[in-house]
Order: C-alpha cells, then sequence, then structure tokens
C-alpha cells in the first residue's frame, strides 16, 4: 500500500486510513521514507544517448533474392528429410516394415538376411522361412539423420548470414 | 511537424517522417531496453528490433499513446532478447555505466554516485523482468500507471502489485549499501 500511496493512487478514504495509520506506526514511518528515497533514486537515473542513429535506411538492401530462394528450399528440404526420418523411426518402432514382402527380391536378400532372421522375429516380426525382404531400416535411418545434419546445417549457416544482412539493412 | 501528423503520414510509407520519430523516442526506447537488458549491444538489437517492427506494424497504430503502443513493442523486443540472453549468458556483460544525474557535481561525488549506480544496476538485474519492466517504466521512464497497463497489456492492479513488489525488492537490496545514499 506504500508505494501505490507515495504514487497518490489511493482513494481518499484509502489515503486518510494509511495518513492515520502512518501518525501511529514508527516501523512503516520509516519503511516510506526509506521507499521514497529508493523512488527518488531512480528518478535521478539519466536517460543514455543511444550508440548511434535507429533511423532505417531508406535504400536498405534487401536480401539476395538468391539467398532467400534457397533458404526457403533447404527450409523446406530440411523439414521433409526431417518427417521422413520420424515417419522411419516411427515405422520402425511400429515394426511396420517387417513382414512387408517383396516376393523377386526374396531370393537375392534371403541369403544376405540370413543372419538377421533371429532379429527380425525378435521384433515381432513374421518370417516367412526366410522368404521376406527385410527393408534396410537402420541404414535408411542413418542416411536420413545425415541428410538432415547436412540440411539443418546449411540452412543454419544461411539463416546466420541472413540476419547479418538484414541487420546490415537496419543498421542505416 | 506534429506527432499526429508524423505518425499519419508514416502510416502512408512515408519513411523520413517515420525516422522523424525515431529520432524522438531512440533515447527513451534504447534506455528502457539497456536498463531492461542490462547489455549495451542487446539493448541496441531491442532497439533496432524494436524501431524496425514498428515500421513494419505502424498502420496497425490506432491512436492513444505513440510512447506506450512504441514501449509495448520495444518490451517485446527485450522479452525476446532475454531469452536468446538466457541461452548465451557469457555474453551479458555490461560496461556502459548507470548514471544518475545530480545538482551539484563534484570528484568525491562522481565517485560516489558511479557506486550507487553500480548498485542500482544490481538491483535491477536480480528484479524479475516483469517487475523490472514496471518499475522502469514508473520511475525511470516517468509513465502513469495507465501508461503501464497499456504497454505490458495488464490490468491496473497487476500494475500497481509489480511496482509495489518491485520497488520493495529494491528498496531492500539498497538499504544494504545506505551509506551511499545521499
Amino acid at each position: 500500500m506504500l508505494s501505490p500511496y507515495i504514487d497518490g493512487q489511493l482513494g481518499p478514504s484509502d489515503r486518510e486510513g494509511m495518513e492515520g495509520h502512518l501518525e501511529g506506526c514508527q516501523a512503516c514511518r520509516r519503511e516510506l521514507e526509506s521507499l521514497r528515497a529508493t523512488v527518488n533514486l531512480l528518478h535521478r537515473v539519466a536517460m543514455v544517448s543511444p550508440p548511434r542513429s535507429f533511423a532505417i535506411a531508406k535504400a536498405a538492401p534487401k536480401p539476395l533474392p538468391a539467398a532467400v530462394w534457397s533458404f526457403g528450399v533447404l527450409r523446406v528440404a530440411t523439414a521433409i528429410a526431417a518427417l521422413l526420418l520420424v515417419f522411419v523411426f516411427a515405422g520402425d518402432a511400429t515394426h511396420l516394415f517387417e513382414g512387408g514382402l517383396i516376393e523377386e527380391r526374396a531370393a537375392q536378400q534371403g541369403t544376405l538376411m540370413d543372419g538377421e532372421d533371429g532379429e527380425v522375429s525378435d521384433k515381432g516380426g513374421t518370417p516367412a522361412g526366410g522368404e521376406e525382404y527385410v527393408w534396410p531400416v537402420s541404414e535408411l535411418e542413418l542416411a536420413l539423420l545425415g541428410v538432415v545434419v547436412v540440411l539443418g546445417g546449411a540452412t543454419a549457416v544461411l539463416w546466420q548470414i541472413r540476419r547479418r544482412g538484414g541487420e546490415r539493412a537496419l543498421g542505416g | 511537424m506534429e506527432e499526429d501528423e508524423l505518425i499519419q503520414r508514416a502510416k502512408e510509407g512515408d519513411l523520413d517522417c517515420f525516422n522523424q520519430l525515431v529520432e524522438r523516442y531512440q533515447r527513451e526506447v534504447y534506455s528502457l531496453s539497456l536498463r531492461m537488458l542490462g547489455n549495451a549491444s542487446a539493448a541496441e538489437d531491442a532497439t533496432q528490433d524494436a524501431f524496425f517492427s514498428a515500421f513494419r506494424g505502424i498502420g496497425k497504430f490506432r491512436g492513444g499513446s505513440f510512447r506506450a503502443w512504441l514501449f509495448r513493442i520495444a518490451a517485446n523486443a527485450c522479452r525476446d532478447q532475454l531469452r536468446s540472453l538466457r541461452r548465451r549468458p557469457t555474453t551479458s556483460i555490461d560496461s556502459v555505466p548507470l548514471e544518475l544525474e545530480s545538482d551539484q557535481p563534484s570528484p568525491e561525488d562522481f565517485a560516489m554516485r558511479r557506486e550507487l549506480g553500480e548498485e542500482i544496476k544490481r538491483a535491477l538485474a536480480a528484479l524479475p523482468p516483469d517487475q523490472r519492466l514496471a518499475v522502469i517504466l514508473r520511475d525511470i521512464e516517468g509513465l502513469d500507471y495507465e501508461e503501464i497497463s497499456q504497454v505490458t497489456g495488464s490490468s491496473l492492479g497487476t500494475v500497481k502489485s509489480r511496482i509495489n513488489r518491485g520497488r520493495a525488492r529494491l528498496r531492500h537490496h539498497l538499504e544494504r549499501h545506505r551509506e551511499l545514499f545521499p
């Protein structure tokens, strides 16, 4: 209540009540005095002249259209790759890719994937006597992760360049 | 040219008129940002972002206090800067001293004021951002409660409470350095 009292924000009855209380309460008077000193101190804090003008430059150089274009494309590509990665991960987790039979490849892959048959069964797939095509899920995940990292990195670098360009444009 | 006319022309896309408004308010906006952020380069970024946003959004200004409208944009820009300062706290060093106005400057007085300024800076930095903003707007920038309510988008009751709690904390912090008070 002391702070609004200092600022004259109390209604007449509250103000009178406050003044009546202050008359009889030394602790509150002391607090009021110290609060007033703090507020007066803050009133003395000087404005700071800005180090430069913030006027907006008339011919603010726009970011290069090519940069804008590649930035947009990169962003979309990163998003698509990330979505694909999420999809493959989710598919992997829900065993979507297991038990997907591609008959014509089964013969070729059968011998290669022998070693992994047990693993497939563990994950709840439905091995049909080594006749099924097992998607190279982990390789796909790794590859997609690589793509996401590279695209994301390129996007971040381009974003930084654009940001600096923007700052220069604003700098006037 | 009157402020209303400058605003009207700026709304029509006149950059020169907008820049006259920038010249009028940049000191206040920069000071607000510097006191909010305690970091000179972040304050510079916030000020520039604020004026750029203001230029883009001036069409949406519907009258009332232009200063409060501008401060609201600046407060948002400060919030963004605070977030990025939190992500890289090592850069949050401010070499700009907080200066206090004085009636009779003398060399000994200067050293004392410098020290007191540093204490005020520390005390402000220790406040929660909402309270810091309310106290800066009220006691350093000199806005009234109604304007602060417009700037912060909070009710008058909330403004009162933030100023009250912010000042109480500052008082508590500065009490420990009572010897520095005039």
